[in-house]
Order: C-alpha cells, then sequence, then structure tokens
C-alpha cells in the first residue's frame, strides 16, 4: 500500500495531495448546469468566432424569411389573413419557429455529432441535447431586438400580453426539448429519420400558424389545430400586439401537449440511452 | 479494510457483431434483462471485483476480450446491461482524449473547455493553467487554432488536461502510443507521481514492462470473462503461458 502524503505538506508540489479540493464535490446539479453552459458557450463561440458577420447571422435569417412572406403575402396576394402590421403579426411567430426548428434540426445530429465528446466524458447524457435547446434560445431572445424594432417602426400597440411572453418561452423550452429527446436517439438508431425529421419540419412550418392565425383556419379544423402545440404557443408571443389572437383553450392544450412531449422524451431517452452509448 | 471504491458485481455488456444489423422499436424497448439475441455478443459477462483506493492495477489480455470495454464501464461512457458498476470517486479517464477538443478554438479555450467538462471550476484551471502548458510544452501556441497542431501536440496538450485533473481514480488505456520516446517517458513520471499522491490507477497496455512498473495487482480478461485476479507477476506468467509467448 502507497502511503499517502501528509494532509499538512506543503502543496507546492507539482502534484497536489489526494485530500486537495476536487471537482466533484459540487452537487450534481451545479455541474449539471456548469457543463450545459460550457457546451453552449462553445458552440456560440464557435459559431460566432468562425464567422465574419457573428451575430448578425441569427438575426439575417428570420429577417430575410420574413421579407420574403411579407413581400408575398401582402405586395403579391391579396392578404386576407394575419393582423395588421403584418410584419410584427409575422416576426411575433418567425422568430420563436427558428428556435424550435433550428433546435430540433439540430437535435438529429445531437449524437453523432459529438460522438468523439460523448465517448470520453460522462457527463449526464441529456445535456447533449438540452444544450442544443438552450444555445438555440440564446440566438432566439438575441433576434427578439428586430421583433422590437418593427413594431416601433410600424407602431403596433405594446399591450399588457407582452408578460406572457417568459411563459411562452417556458413552454417553448419544454416541448423543445421533449422533442429533441425524442428525436436524437431514435436518429442513432434510423438514420433515415434525418431527412424525414427535416420534411416534417417544413410540413409543421405551414401547418403552424405563422403565417396565418389559429383563428383564420375553417371552424371544423380550429379545434384539431389546437393539438398542435405550436399553435398555442405562437398565440402567447402574439399576445404581445395581438390581444384578440390569444386563446386560453388552444394554450392550454399546448401545455399538456408539451408536458406529454416531455414526459415521452424523457421515456425514451432514459430507454434508449445504454444503446445509444453503445452504437455511436 | 474501508469501503471499496470501484466495486463491479456480476457485470455483463453486449455488443451487436454486425453494425448494420435490423434493429426495430421492439428491440429498443425491450427489456435489458433479455436473453442475448442472435447477432450479438457479451463482451465482458459476470465480471466482479472491487478495488481499494492507491490500489494500481494492470489490465492484460488479448486484443478484443475487453479490455477497452471494461474501462469504459468503470468511467461511466457506457453502461452495463447486467449487474452493478459503483464507482464512489471521481474518475480521470485517459480514453480517447482528443475527444473533447474543438478544432476551431484556441488551445486556451480548448483547455478551459476540457477541463470544465471534467468538472473544474474555472479557478481551478486558472491556478493550474501554466502547468499544463509548461507540460505540454507548447507555451508558443497557446493561442493558435487547435486544428493547426501537430497530432503530436495534440495528445500531449490533451495529455496534460485529463492527468491535472485531480480526480482521484486515473484510467489509462494505452494512449501514451503515442507521442516521442521522451514525452512518453513524462507522462510515465506524471502517472508515478499521481500513484505516490495515492490514486487509484486502472491502466490497460500490452506492454509488460510498463505493467510491471506501475501494477501491483493484475486483472486478466479473456473471452469476455474475468479469468484470473492476482498479484500482477502472477498474471503476466499466466497470461504469457496461456498464449506461448516467452517471457521478455
Amino acid at each position: 500500500m502507497r502511503s499517502e502524503p501528509a494532509l499538512s505538506a506543503p502543496t507546492i508540489d507539482r502534484v497536489s495531495s489526494y485530500a486537495e479540493v476536487r471537482p466533484e464535490q459540487r452537487t450534481p446539479f451545479a455541474r449539471y448546469r456548469h457543463s450545459l453552459w460550457l457546451l453552449t458557450q462553445r458552440d456560440l463561440r464557435v459559431r460566432y468566432s468562425t464567422s465574419v458577420l457573428g451575430y448578425f447571422w441569427s438575426i439575417l435569417d428570420p429577417l430575410v424569411m420574413a421579407g420574403i412572406y411579407w413581400f408575398v403575402f401582402t405586395q403579391v396576394f391579396e392578404r386576407t389573413v394575419g393582423n395588421d402590421p403584418y410584419i410584427v403579426f409575422l416576426l411575433a411567430a418567425l422568430l420563436p419557429w427558428m428556435w424550435f426548428n433550428g433546435a430540433i434540426a439540430d437535435c438529429t445530429r445531437a449524437f453523432l455529432r459529438e460522438a468523439k465528446l460523448i465517448r470520453s466524458t460522462r457527463i449526464p447524457r441529456t445535456i447533449w441535447v438540452n444544450r442544443l435547446v438552450l444555445s438555440k434560445g440564446i440566438e432566439f431572445l438575441a433576434s427578439v431586438p428586430v421583433l422590437v424594432i418593427f413594431a416601433v417602426i410600424y407602431g403596433a400597440p405594446l399591450t399588457t400580453g407582452v408578460f406572457l411572453f417568459p411563459l411562452a418561452i417556458l413552454i417553448q423550452t419544454v416541448l423543445t426539448a421533449g422533442i429533441g429527446l425524442l428525436v436524437a436517439p431514435l436518429v442513432v438508431f434510423f438514420r433515415d429519420l434525418e431527412r424525414a425529421i427535416k420534411l416534417v419540419l417544413r410540413f409543421l412550418f405551414y401547418a403552424s400558424p405563422i403565417i396565418y392565425a389559429t383563428s383564420d383556419l375553417p371552424a371544423g379544423l380550429q379545434f384539431w389545430a389546437a393539438f398542435n402545440p405550436l399553435s398555442g404557443l405562437f398565440s402567447l408571443y402574439r399576445a404581445a400586439f395581438f390581444p384578440e389572437q390569444l386563446d386560453w383553450f388552444v394554450v392550454g392544450i399546448s401545455v399538456l401537449m408539451s408536458l406529454l412531449f416531455l414526459a415521452l422524451g424523457l421515456f425514451v431517452f432514459a430507454r434508449t440511452e445504454r444503446a445509444v452509448l453503445k452504437e455511436i | 479494510m474501508t469501503a471499496p471504491v470501484i466495486a463491479l458485481t456480476d457485470v455483463g455488456i453486449r455488443f451487436r457483431r454486425n453494425r448494420r444489423g435490423r434493429r426495430n422499436f421492439k428491440d429498443l424497448f425491450a427489456g435489458r434483462k433479455r436473453r442475448s439475441r442472435p447477432g450479438e455478443f457479451w463482451a465482458l459477462r459476470h465480471v466482479s471485483f472491487t478495488v481499494q483506493r492507491g490500489e494500481a492495477i494492470g489490465v492484460v489480455g488479448r486484443n478484443g476480450q475487453g479490455k477497452s470495454t471494461l474501462l469504459k464501464l468503470v468511467t461511466g461512457v457506457v453502461l452495463a446491461d447486467e449487474g452493478t458498476v459503483h464507482v464512489v470517486e471521481g474518475v480521470a479517464p485517459l480514453i480517447e482524449i482528443t475527444g473533447g477538443f474543438v478544432d476551431d478554438l484556441s488551445v486556451r479555450d480548448n483547455v478551459y473547455l476540457t477541463a470544465g467538462l471534467h468538472g473544474m471550476t474555472r479557478k481551478q484551471i486558472d491556478s493550474r493553467f501554466d502547468d499544463i502548458i509548461d507540460f505540454a510544452e507548447i507555451a508558443d501556441f497557446i493561442d493558435t487554432p487547435y486544428k493547426h497542431l501537430s497530432s503530436g501536440m495534440k495528445v500531449r496538450i490533451a495529455f496534460a488536461v485529463i492527468s491535472r485533473l485531480e480526480e482521484p481514480i486515473l484510467l489509462v488505456d494505452e494512449v501514451l502510443a503515442v507521442g516521442d520516446k521522451a514525452f512518453r517517458e513524462k507522462c510515465y513520471q506524471r502517472i508515478e507521481e499521481l500513484l505516490a499522491g495515492g490514486r487509484t490507477l486502472f491502466f490497460v497496455s500490452h506492454n509488460e514492462r510498463d505493467l510491471r512498473r506501475f501494477c501491483t495487482r493484475g486483472l486478466y480478461l479473456d473471452k469476455g470473462d474475468l479469468v484470473l485476479d492476482a498479484p500482477i507477476s502472477e498474471v503476466l506468467t499466466r497470461y504469457n503461458a496461456d498464449y506461448g509467448i516467452k517471457p521478455a
């Protein structure tokens, strides 16, 4: 048996003694948060350090999209849906959609892209999904000023509905994490899912009230549209400028669906975790 | 006798033989207690042992007999299908050490990132940063993107970071095969220092001299079974006898 150095030994020695402070002593929750934050920071740093425009990319993307839809639906076609000013109506749902879409699309590669890192560290595996939700969420928050600027330019009146914004962000975090936890492990086994999910996302873009509102749908469809959790979510975001968009029935369903997805996601993730680790 | 720092009880893990094997949803959600299915094999089975604090253990066996898998189980980067793996203290894994490094970030950012992911706080890293860079001998390249380093430098910086983690358990999996002779000797000295500091060591190697140098106890794995758990010299004798290798 090797003898341990005395605890009082001076620690100028290159190797510190066994009894010294060790990283493990932090609580699991603090470690989780720490790792999550490090990886999110890394994501953002890599993205912004390798491109010249950096931060502006997270604004430019929704801006160009909004510009296209604004042109098509107000200049080319006679618009009968949504509210005025349409660009604000559009952006209020398009920006959160970018968060959702980006996070889920990235989740399809959550394990495959980080395989080396996952094989060498044992941080809780849900981090690989949650960090994507977080970094896309931060980009979303960074793009909110775009919405504010357009609201100011077009004079959209701000209502008390703006206080629902944090609630909307919370619901979206739950929903996105839930679907991410569901999708990420399944893609490892069924690579085809990666492309399938891209298709589903494109479909979902038009199936969700982004360029229109739920109330613009035919009466028969409105009830079913509520089961798309994004319907209630976007109506919450829009409540900041268009309180008439708020329908608590739809929001309620959206909350339920989000929690359901989170439960399902956690279940699938837990059941497939050991198979995923062997596969990557 | 104090409580063991590592305890494996009847541990088994199986893998699929062919990567392209058919997977279906039923398979994926089936309980892990299910019997082995065709096309799968047990990489390790019925492995039980305990490790006391401060022990230095060499893992011996031919290629593909489960040595690396055993280390991964102890690290916690794969999970057992049977039995329990109980590790009470933190682990510094020298397995795929360059895995956490990001090509586009500088060496400095990478050191903070990797050490952070292994659980060090910013302050702890600050205080050891110079040590790490000194050890890796790449002081001139601190702000160079990681991808521009030579492969030897990459391994050096990675080893420097992981070996500074101050974790009580150290796992080494043949990583030192790369790197020049002088650096390898430096790494070995570092491992010896860590051992002297009371660390627990798990060492996988095919090099008998290295095994004898560090380890006191040996585990001999063959065909997924733990064949022998004895002092290292006994284990090596048995291994050599089994596979007809003349003692060096």
